[in-house]
This record gives C-alpha cells, structure tokens and sequence, in this order.
C-alpha cells in the first residue's frame, strides 16, 4: 500500500530543507509549514503553534477561499493572506502538487515582500518533489497518489 | 470518514451544492480520491421566506475547530455512520459526546450506511448502546442509503420532527428526576 | 417459489408435516384479518423461545416464520400486504437452534412483518395484551427507511420518542384520531420496542399546542411534497 505523502521520508526531508532555507533568507519569517491538501502536517518550522491543527485550518481556508473563487466565477484562489495587527498569513499553493504553503510573516516585511519569498519557495519545493520522485521510483507520486 | 455526507447533502440540496473536497492523503484507510476539508453547502427552500441551511462537515477530528464554529449555528444534526467501519458503534457515541449540546435538544439523528454491504452491528446494537450511555433520550437510528433522496429526506423530517417535540416536553426533563 | 419452501420445510428436520398445533393456537380462526396471527405472534416473542411458525390463507402462498433467525418467507410481497386476508390455518412449534432450516436464509426481516400485521390488526382498538390505564414511550425509533408509514405517523413518534403518552394523548398532540394512535402502538408494541408504565404521569407541555404559525416540520413535509 502506499505511504501517506506526509509521511514520506523523502518529501519530508524536502520539505523541511525549503522550510530551513525560507527562514535563513526572511528574518521576518514567524512561522511556516507546508501542509497536504486534506491538512495533514508535512512539515513545519519549531514554534509553539499546534502544527497539526494549523495545517488542518489552513487546509480549510484554501478550500474555502478556492469555493469562493469558483463561485465568483475567477478561477482559482492564487494566494490568500489574512492580516492582522502582528503579521500576516500568507498562504499558497505548490504548483502541480496537492500540498499548501502558509507562512507567518511579522509586519516587518511588507506583503508585496512576503508574497515574493513564498512564491519564490513554493516553486523550488515544487522543483525539489518533481527531483525527489525521478531519483526514487518507488516513491510516491504526490500528484497521482499512486506508485511510479 | 466515508460515511456519505458530502453524497447525502447533494441528495437532498435544491440548490447545487458548494463543496470544499481536497485530495485523500488517506486512501490505504479509506479509498475514495478526495475528501471534505471545510465544509459542503446545501439549501431547502421551505416557503419564500425560509430555508433550511445544510452543512456537511468532515468527521476527522483534526477538523474539531470547524464542529465548534458550526455547533453554535446548527439546531440539528444528521449523524452518518458507515457500518463498514472498525467500531461503528464506539464512533458514533464519540460523535455524541462531542455534540452534546445538540444531543440533550433531541436534535440528533443517526444514519447508518452501507448496512447492505455489514449487517451487523444492527439497529438494536446502536440503541442498547446509547440507552447504556445515555439513559432516558431516545434517539432515531435508521438505516440509510445516502444516494436515495427519499432516505435522505425521510431523515431531515425526522429530525426536525424530533426537535420540536422535544422542545414542547422541555420542561418535563427538568423537573424529573 | 412456494414449492421450494415447502420442501425446504419437508426436508428439515423440523418438517412442515411434523409441525403440530401447541397450546398457543390450534383451532381454525373464527375471524378475518390479522388478529389471531398478531396474538400468536405476539406471544411467541413474549416468550422468547426458538420458535416456527406457518400460517395459511384462504388467498396466498403459505407464510412461514423463524423466530431464530426473526425471519419470514412468503411469496406475497409486503408491498401488496393484504390488509384482509382471510387466515385459514395457524400452526405453531418449538424448535431449537440446532434444528435445520424451515426456508433458506436470510429470508426476510421479521420486522416489515410485524409494523404490518401490527397496524393491520384490532381495527385501531387496543390489542389485547395492552393493558388499559397504560403510558408509552419508545425504546427505540422503528427502522423509517423500511417501514411505509405517513407523516402523522412519524409525528406521532417523535411524541413516543419524547414522552410518556397513553393512546389517547398520544392522539390529542399529534392531531389524530384515537384508532391511528392506538393503531401505532399495537405495532410498536409488537415490535417490542415500546416501554410501557401505569406509574408515568401526564406528560406537561411546555407550550400550547396550536400556535398560529405552522411548525417546521408541516412546512417542510408540504414542500417535499408527502
């Protein structure tokens, strides 16, 4: 049978060096922790928030924010960000794969900044499963859920 | 999980139902391609001015915070349990203990699906094992197809059947015993 | 279909030639209806014991029942249950667990059967092991998705479910007349899953009965229409 994606070493392993590296370029990085779709936890930065109820709420709002989006007839939700009075969420998609980024940035950085660094990061953990699958051929495929 | 609640909301909705599916991580536990995160959302129209609002929420538990937020709104709730499952019976009283509030309103109903496929345990099972737990409040247990609009229906109206009973008796409760 | 039965009956060791009257009933029904077949079924399930049993009819294929297994067969379909079917013949036995099969299994649910003969019979007066003075209240709610019942009927059960009510009562809250409540309760009773109480009291209700509005629940089974 196959593993949970989320409990694939390799993807795992990927996810926490993106996590790692997201926080040595962002010092206004809070918090951040890269999720499956239906919010399981993959893996996140240390922090007193309660990794696996977070993923299961962010996993949630994408949801929810993709329902409006097709509601209102625009596509996709590309990012969502909820702002507060210490920080903002920011919060996307990695591309071609069922697994969510959000990030807590405090309000050192702007939002414009913040969008940047996390879009920059989805793409190369995007870039790192796409490598991560075709070196091992008996993982996973994120996307299909099925063995290669 | 699996029990048909995403399928026994849009049996039921007059509206097209808004549904919030992602992809199963899970499928060596339960194999279905995706499952709710969020919430689905259906409506019946009961006259012009009212209708009644249906929310299909996920059974896992690491989605407890989304029980909390619609708790508060909900007057009933249709309970799905799939038969096919390890402990059905043992889920369904965790379901009720954490529905309490809606429970003791008499606003609980229980569907049980895919008894074709496991008979057992059987409806009498369910209510031996609740009058165990919870003495005195007689809850309807009926199986269900959740793809029958009938069933579903049927359903609905025993709830909300039982709710207004239950309110017009209310006092009776508080001064028993 | 019938032929089938009868020789499953013949070739067990229980054998429908073998079965023989017992004092629950053994003589010709003096009455038409399902009377004397909700009497005797009745006390078979009062008492609990592995039972079989056969009735005839002047009309249909005989109807035959494992208490064991709280099964039936009977080549007429409940969904043309024959309100006034004319018993011709009722025949009891004792059997045990290890005995071989009156018909193959799983047959079907004993309970479609009852919620039928239980509606069916006493023509809304109060079946005879019901005791005047009486309340009732469920146990358990009977399985809706099988049984075919109407929107007073279920009314009248969400009263069942919530209190203590005695025929009459029951009739008074949902807004029927005496024979339907009662009619429902023999049923129920039959089912075995009504709780029965001389020392209840009078249910109080919290508030009038008739309020201008239309409750929910009429609103809502005029909009999907039963």
């Amino acid at each position: 049978m196959n593993a949970a994606v989320h409990r694939n070493p390799a993807v795992i392993s990927a996810a926490s060096s993106i996590l790692d590296e997201m926080k040595s370029v962002s010092s206004s990085l809070d918090y951040a922790a890269l999720l499956t779709d239906d919010g399981f936890d993959i893996a996140r930065l240390p922090g007193e928030t309660d990794g696996a109820r977070f993923a299961s709420m962010a996993s949630s709002m994408q949801a929810l924010g993709d329902a409006v989006t097709h509601e209102l007839k625009i596509g996709n939700s590309e990012y969502i960000i909820i702002a507060s009075a210490k920080g903002y969420v920011v919060q996307l998609r990695v591309p071609g794969h069922p697994m969510v980024l959000s990030a807590l940035f405090d309000n050192d950085a702007t939002v414009g900044s913040a969008l940047a660094i996390a879009r920059s990061f989805v793409q190369k953990m995007a870039t790192l499963l796409t490598e991560t699958a075709s070196r091992e051929p008996e993982m996973t495929s994120p996307d299909s859920g099925k063995n290669l | 999980m699996g029990a048909g609640k995403t399928t026994a909301i849009q049996a039921v909705s007059e509206i097209d139902v808004v549904s919030t599916e992602a992809s199963n991580s899970e499928r060596h536990l339960v194999d279905k391609p995706t499952t709710t995160v969020a919430l689905d959302y259906g409506e019946i129209l009961v006259d012009g001015e009212e209708k009644i609002r249906l929310y299909g929420i996920p059974g896992q538990r690491r989605f407890d915070f989304m029980w909390a937020i619609l708790k508060r709104r909900a007057q009933g709730m249709v309970l799905l349990v799939n038969n096919d499952a390890p402990d059905p019976v043992a889920e369904m009283l965790a379901y009720l203990d954490d529905f309490r509030e809606l429970y003791d309103r008499g606003g609980v109903v229980v569907g049980i699906s895919r008894s074709d496929i496991a008979p057992e345990p059987d409806l009498a099972t369910y209510a031996d094992a609740i009058a165990l737990a919870h003495a005195g409040k007689v809850v309807p247990v009926f199986t269900v197809d959740p793809r029958n609009n009938d069933d579903m229906r049927m359903v609905l109206l025993a709830l909300i059947a039982n709710i207004e009973m239950r309110a017009l008796f209310a006092t009776v409760e508080r001064d028993a015993i | 279909m019938a032929t089938e039965w009868n020789q499953a009956g013949e070739d067990s060791a229980a054998g429908t030639d073998e079965i023989s009257a017992t004092a629950i009933t053994s003589e010709p029904p003096t009455t038409a209806g399902w009377e004397q077949a909700a009497v005797a079924m009745n006390s078979v399930l009062q008492l609990s014991i592995p039972m079989l049993m056969k009735m005839e009819f002047d009309a249909h294929d005989p109807l035959f029942i494992d208490f064991r297994y709280r099964a039936f067969a009977w080549s007429t379909p409940l969904s043309a249950f024959p309100e006034d079917a004319v018993l011709a013949g009722l025949q009891t036995q004792p059997t045990d667990l290890e005995a071989g099969l009156l018909f193959d299994l799983p047959g079907q649910p004993l309970d479609g059967l009852l919620w039928l003969i239980g509606l069916n019979s006493f023509h809304g007066a109060r079946a005879p092991w019901l005791a005047p003075n009486e309340r009732y209240k469920l146990s358990r709610w009977p399985n809706l998705t099988q049984h075919r019942h109407t929107m007073r009927q279920m009314q009248m059960l969400a009263v069942l479910g919530n209190a203590y009510v005695s025929a009459g009562e029951l009739a008074d809250m949902a807004g029927v007349d005496n024979s339907e409540a009662q009619s429902l309760i023999n049923a129920l009773s039959l089912l075995r899953i009504l709780n029965r109480s001389v020392q209840a009291p009078a249910a109080v209700v919290a508030a009038p009965q008739a309020t201008k509005r239309e409750s929910l629940f009429s609103r809502l089974r005029a909009r999907l229409g039963r």
